[in-house]
């Protein structure tokens, strides 16, 4: 019922989900783990790149060309968002010396 | 052959991810990035996604990517030393990550997909197609992208701008709370 005729040979969309969700957890565990925030950005990096896999999985297994396009969109979120966190990281870093998240918390009550 | 390309293919995201969050240093988590990134490309062209495969490549290896590593260039080597900081966080991470792993595997077991669409798989993914559906129905948002990289683009240029105040560019005097009312106030004010 979900595989899908690749090339000849039949490959199941649930591993292309499975995988997905294989590098989402990864990322999660990067954003809760690393205390770097660069290696932060990077890990919702690569969180982002999991959901695009699920978008271009489905947009295959229904054949319908939406999600492909949602996955353009999402990628252009993602520089934007990988272009302001940096901007905002470099900033940050000019500014005063952090080796970890936590001492980023001026703005804690 | 689709097979042994999906498994390696697999296999280096998987490799490529692990590495993200195991290594030390920015720079070999990022490289490691990079690799998931080609990994994730060839699925792409498994997947009959011919120009996501291309933009994968130029925008997310090509210039995301080295954007990165020009940040990582810039302010040298970092140093992670507060791992020590996290006392049960990182079992509770890994438990977080099992329990969503379970959750989808159990969802996978009996999922039913919908009835395909009836579309030409030759043509679908092309760069053709995915202009005709980019230019035509999703026009308004493709417009609005245009405004969110924009906006993206001042916001970096205003971060990064050199402080008038501040003729060094850097931190003159160690931490400067009172630069709070936007921090570039001219000379003349002060």
């Amino acid at each position: 019922m979900s595989s899908m005729n690749i090339g000849g040979s039949q490959l199941d969309a649930s591993w292309f989900l499975l995988l997905s969700a294989v590098l989402f957890g990864l990322g999660a565990v990067g954003v809760l783990v690393r205390r770097n925030p660069l290696v932060i950005l990077i890990s919702i990096e690569l969180m982002l790149n999991a959901a695009n896999l699920t978008l271009v999985t489905f947009a295959r297994q229904l054949q319908n060309l939406e999600g492909q396009l949602f996955a353009l969109m999402s990628m252009t979120v993602a520089a934007a968002e990988a272009v302001v966190g940096l901007a905002i990281l470099v900033d940050i870093f000019h500014t005063r010396d952090v080796e970890d998240v936590d001492d980023l918390s001026e703005l804690k009550g | 052959m689709a097979l042994a390309v999906f498994f390696v293919a697999a296999a280096m995201a998987v490799l490529g991810g692990i590495g993200v969050v195991a290594f030390h240093q920015p720079i070999r988590s990022v490289l490691s990035l990079v690799v998931v990134m080609l990994a994730l490309s060839i699925l792409y062209l498994l997947l009959s996604a011919q120009f996501v495969f291309a933009v994968q490549i130029i925008v997310y290896a090509g210039a995301v990517m080295v954007l990165f590593l020009f940040v990582i260039a810039l302010l040298g080597p970092a140093r992670e030393l507060g791992r020590g900081r996290l006392r049960f966080q990182g079992w509770l991470s890994g438990l977080f990550v099992v329990v969503l792993l379970g959750l989808m595997w159990a969802m996978l077991q009996g999922v039913q997909y919908r009835q395909p669409d009836k579309t030409d798989l030759s043509f679908f993914g092309t760069v053709q197609s995915i202009a005709v559906g980019l230019f035509t129905t999703y026009l308004y948002p493709f417009e609005l992208t245009s405004i969110l990289l924009l906006v993206a683009a001042i916001g970096a240029i205003y971060l990064s701008r050199k402080r008038i105040d501040d003729p060094e560019g850097g931190p003159a005097e160690g931490l400067r709370p009172a630069a709070g009312m936007g921090g570039n106030l001219p000379p003349s004010e002060k």
